[in-house]
């Protein structure tokens, strides 16, 4: 009926010549079969196959994984990133994010450097692989990165143990790219052999004009002749001078964060200024603002899922890794409830999530939870 | 046997409508989506104390309760209406050509006549003519379509059938002559992608028509909400959905469409599937090219794929009132040129000569953010060829770069942006057709040319039981492809033989 109309309107013989033209000398997408996502895929890749080339021991606790692709190319990624290692491990489907500590230039590997964790179910599988291990990750991720459009290029970085890795890349980044920028590190740790990349990154202090190294060791040997005690506002401002042409960056264990972002909002620092690394899910969760005391830490629920299966979920423990622990495999990404891959829907039942978890304004109207920092205060029933 | 009576693949507006229609009718629906949140382009990210909104800038076709637009009895039929909270703009839009002109108008026909009047004494006459066309002749396509007059005759709609097939370059040329005037009054052109040259004059007069008698508006939650609640239409309806779940093969056998293979491997049996991915991906990715019609390749053929966007989304340290953002919808234009800025789309670079969309939520709703903030999304169009040969290499730093030149021509009209911005996130085509696996990032489809019109285009099945909807299979934005979602569910259950009413 409307071929009829369109027949009778003004035009309509010039248009069919338009029409003809166009479907003569038109685009073919054919040719385009299989490769309509290329471009995307050499950016942000759904998964790179990986394989250890090196492992270089760092610490007593911690060691570096050199990783190569085992096929094609390496996606680029920013100093600052992540990326997030699958594993399959006696029939857990599991995954753990881990800062890229090398520079983004050097395309030929990543490296990422890992400390044991007691009792840490990955950590202690990645430091015992060896040479030709292979690896599954996503590509690279996170929103810790400089923003040259909005940030300073004085860059003040507060790191903590492990949390040293992503300022690493930063620093290997600007020195070896001689770029116009300044990094101040003020480094935190327990004792003086924890120190992860302590002589590299005195090397890189003495040689590089851009960057300034402060190690802060809690307790060090006697004669240590540095600074000891925790990171604290004195210290800041002295390492700083001005604040107001500086950006702050801060990665560590949450011990770090809960000490030093209080000193940093007593000086002022707007939030604009200021950028803080995710770091998983909280250890001690009952210890949490607003964990409800009525619920025993000890406890221990049912959760149904799809087709009436159940999983038994400890109230303490990130109801992903419960799901994980019975033999699901729920997406995730960075594993802090950040970035809601992990995302599930409650049909039933009571939950803890820590306050402050950026969880959609809708998503949390019709009870979407993000599973890895969710917590169970009762039975559940959930969709995945 | 079967698994499910009907298969939507992808969450996007058009995707959601289709299965939320055909669950309610009874039929046994899967929606499969490929992202973990459903939506598509309407959807939302959290950074920050940010919830970014990605695509909504304003609702059309809402209307009030006494006046409801089409898109109100729409999603009212849907049983999604109670679920959201609607925010009529009180402006229509803000324009500013530095150094030119800065006027806001009124979603009101003839307030928006009135100021342009009083802006342009001299062109008093030709500013009635040209709202009195545009509001005739979208008068006389809803009466011919919307409307179904089965005597479509040119006695009855003279001005259908002279401008059904034009441009609108000439008609308002001749009635609003001055190029200041005309960028003003046609500054929604960006919204359908072509330049006044291009763009037909019944999209043009859909525009005007749609956003001024039935208000632009805001959704509470942004669109992430309406997608949520479709969603949750669908579930209540006992459809079922996957999320992280996308499609690799849309099966077809001698009978027409057999089912679909998942990315993960899966054989889901179905003899109705309704796409909601591009109709590139559909035909070219999905299917196997032996069962490809030789009449979709000759359709593909004639068209071209319309532009991405490059959008800023910014996270503010201030309130929206401090940084001077006060129209929730402000157009800067750089060019009173249409046609050069419609060239520049197809260019990385953005300058002081581009035409970019500032879009402050806030100002109409304050809980957009937390207190003593606000957030912005700054978006221009771009045709997605010129970042598809970016080196990965140099991606992140042409986006920064870039970014930088927007913000700086913002900053004429909203100076000190740059200072208080918290938390940003840059959207490139890219980056678009990452989460949407459009080609080449498209955000409304192919281009929408007079020729590409549904009257020469029907969105009708080429292979047995597979239907199109959303912003490839007819127009672009929300209000259409909510439509055609329910359109391609409608052709389904008529198939099915199911009653339509409900
Ligand atoms: C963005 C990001 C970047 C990171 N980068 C690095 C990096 O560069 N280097 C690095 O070493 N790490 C990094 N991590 C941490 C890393 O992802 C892992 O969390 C870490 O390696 C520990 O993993 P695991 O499997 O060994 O320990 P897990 O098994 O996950 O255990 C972690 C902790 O939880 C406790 N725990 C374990 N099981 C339970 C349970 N059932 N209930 C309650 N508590 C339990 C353990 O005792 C331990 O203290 C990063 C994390 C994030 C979010
Ligand atoms: C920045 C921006 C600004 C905009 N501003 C406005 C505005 O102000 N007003 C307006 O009306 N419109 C606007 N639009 C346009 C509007 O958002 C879109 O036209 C509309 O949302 C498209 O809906 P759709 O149904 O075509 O689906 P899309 O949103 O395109 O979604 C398609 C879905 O299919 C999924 N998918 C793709 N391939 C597969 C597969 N193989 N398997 C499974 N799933 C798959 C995708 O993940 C996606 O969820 C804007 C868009 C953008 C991006
Ligand atoms: S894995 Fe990112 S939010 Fe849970």
């Amino acid at each position: 009926m409307k071929s009829d109309i369109a027949r009778k309107l003004d035009g309509y013989d010039a248009l069919m010549g338009e029409i003809a033209a166009a479907r003569k000398y038109g685009s073919d997408f054919t040719p385009l079969r299989g490769r309509l996502q290329d471009a995307v895929a050499r950016l942000h890749p759904h998964r790179v196959a990986l394989r250890v080339s090196r492992v270089i021991d760092e610490t007593p606790s911690t060691r570096t994984l050199r990783l190569v692709p085992a096929a094609g190319n390496l996606p680029p990624f920013q100093t600052g990133q992540y990326i997030t290692l699958f594993f399959d491990l006696g029939g857990v489907r599991t995954a753990r994010p881990y800062s890229i500590s090398s520079a983004p230039s050097q395309t030929a590997f990543w490296e990422i450097t890992v400390r044991r964790v007691a009792e840490g179910l990955v950590s202690n599988h990645l430091l015992d692989l060896g040479p030709g291990a292979l690896l599954e990750s996503s590509g690279p991720a996170g929103t810790f990165v400089f923003n040259p459009v909005i940030h300073p290029p004085q860059l003040v970085c507060i790191a903590g143990g492990s949390g040293i890795t992503p300022f690493m890349s930063m620093i290997r980044e600007t020195v070896q790219r001689d770029l116009p920028r300044r990094i101040t590190l003020l480094y935190g740790n327990r004792r003086l052999d924890d120190v992860i990349f302590h002589a590299e990154l005195n090397e890189l202090a003495r040689s590089a004009v851009q960057f300034d190294y402060i190690p802060v060791v809690e307790d060090p040997p006697g004669n240590y002749p540095g600074r000891r005690g925790l990171i604290d506002a004195p210290l800041i401002r002295e390492a700083c001078g001005t604040l107001d042409d500086k950006v702050f960056f801060v990665c560590g264990p949450q011990g770090l964060y809960d000490h030093v972002l209080p000193q940093l909002e007593a000086m002022a620092v707007p939030r604009r200024r200021l950028r803080c690394e995710i770091y998983g899910a909280p250890a001690n969760v009952w210890e949490q603002p607003g964990w409800p005391a009525e619920v025993d830490r000890h406890a221990r629920f049912t959760v149904t899922l799809p087709g009436g299966r159940h999983v038994e979920a400890p109230a303490a423990v990130p109801l992903i890794r419960s799901l994980e622990k019975s033999g699901w495999a729920i997406p995730s990404l960075c594993r802090s409830g950040t970035c809601s891959l992990c995302r599930l829907k409650l049909l039933s039942g009571r939950i803890f999530q820590p306050p402050g978890v950026p969880v959609r304004s809708s998503d949390r109207r019709f009870g979407y939870i993000h599973a890895c920092v969710s917590y169970p205060l009762s039975d559940l029933e959930i969709l995945l | 046997m079967a698994d499910y009576e009907a298969i939507v693949i992808g969450a996007g507006n058009g995707g959601l409508t289709a299965a939320a229609t055909l669950a309610q009718h009874g039929v046994r629906t899967l929606l499969l989506e490929r992202h973990n949140v459903p939506g598509g382009c309407a959807t939302s990210f959290c950074r920050g104390r940010f919830e970014f909104e990605v695509a909504l800038h304003q609702l059309s076709g809402i209307g009030t309760e006494e006046k409801p637009g089409p898109l109100r009895l729409l999603l009212a039929r849907l049983g999604v209406l109670d679920r959201l909270e609607l925010v009529p703009m009180d402006d229509l839009y803000r324009v500013v050509i530095p150094e030119v002109i800065d006027i806001t108008l009124k979603p009101d026909r003839d307030a928006t006549v009135a100021a342009l009047q009083a802006h342009f004494p001299a062109h008093k006459d030709g500013i009635a003519e040209w709202f009195d066309l545009l509001w005739g002749l979208f008068g006389e396509v809803i009466g011919a379509f919307y409307f179904k007059d089965p005597q479509v005759t040119r006695e009855k709609y003279p001005l259908f059938h002279r401008y059904a097939l034009q441009t609108s370059a000439a008609e308002m040329d001749r009635c609003l002559k001055d190029p200041v005037l005309k960028t003003v009054a046609s500054a929604y052109w960006t919204y359908m992608g072509l330049p006044p040259s291009r763009l037909a004059l019944t999209d043009m007069a859909a525009l005007y028509f749609a956003y001024s008698e039935f208000l632009p508006y805001h959704l509470r939650g942004g669109s992430q909400a309406l997608s949520n609640a479709l969603a949750q239409s669908v579930l209540d309806a006992g459809g079922d959905i996957r999320f992280n779940c996308g499609v690799r093969r849309i099966l077809v056998d001698d009978e027409g469409v057999a089912g679909v293979v998942t990315e993960a491997g899966d054989t889901i049996a179905a003899r109705q599937v309704v796409s909601n991915v591009s109709k590139v991906a559909t035909y070219v990715d999905l299917i196997e090219a032996d069962r490809v019609p030789l009449a979709v390749l000759d359709e593909l053929r004639q068209a071209r794929i319309g532009p991405s966007a490059f959008t800023v989304y910014l996270g503010l340290d201030a309130e929206a009132a401090d940084l001077g953002m006060t129209a929730s919808t402000t157009f800067i234009v750089g060019d009173t040129d249409p046609d050069r800025i419609y060239a520049r789309m197809f260019q990385r670079e953005i300058g002081p000569r581009d035409g970019m969309l500032l879009t402050c939520y806030n100002a109409i709703d304050p809980g957009f953010s937390p207190p003593g903030t606000c957030q912005a999304a700054l978006v221009t169009l771009k045709y997605g060829e010129s970042w598809r040969d970016v080196p990965p290499r140099d991606y992140a730093d042409e986006k920064y770069r870039i970014a930088a030149d927007m913000l700086s021509a913002a900053e004429r009209v909203f100076p000190g942006l740059r200072g208080r911005v918290e938390e940003m996130e840059i959207a490139t085509p890219l980056t678009h057709q990452r989460y949407l696996g459009h080609p080449q990032g498209a955000i409304y489809g192919f281009d929408h040319h007079v020729k590409d019109s549904p009257l020469f285009v029907a969105n009708r099945p080429h292979i047995r039981g597979l239907y199109g909807a959303g912003g490839w299979y007819g127009s672009g934005g929300f209000q259409p492809t909510l439509e055609s979602g329910v359109a391609a569910a409608r052709a389904v259950l008529r198939h099915l033989n199911r009653s339509e009413a409900r």
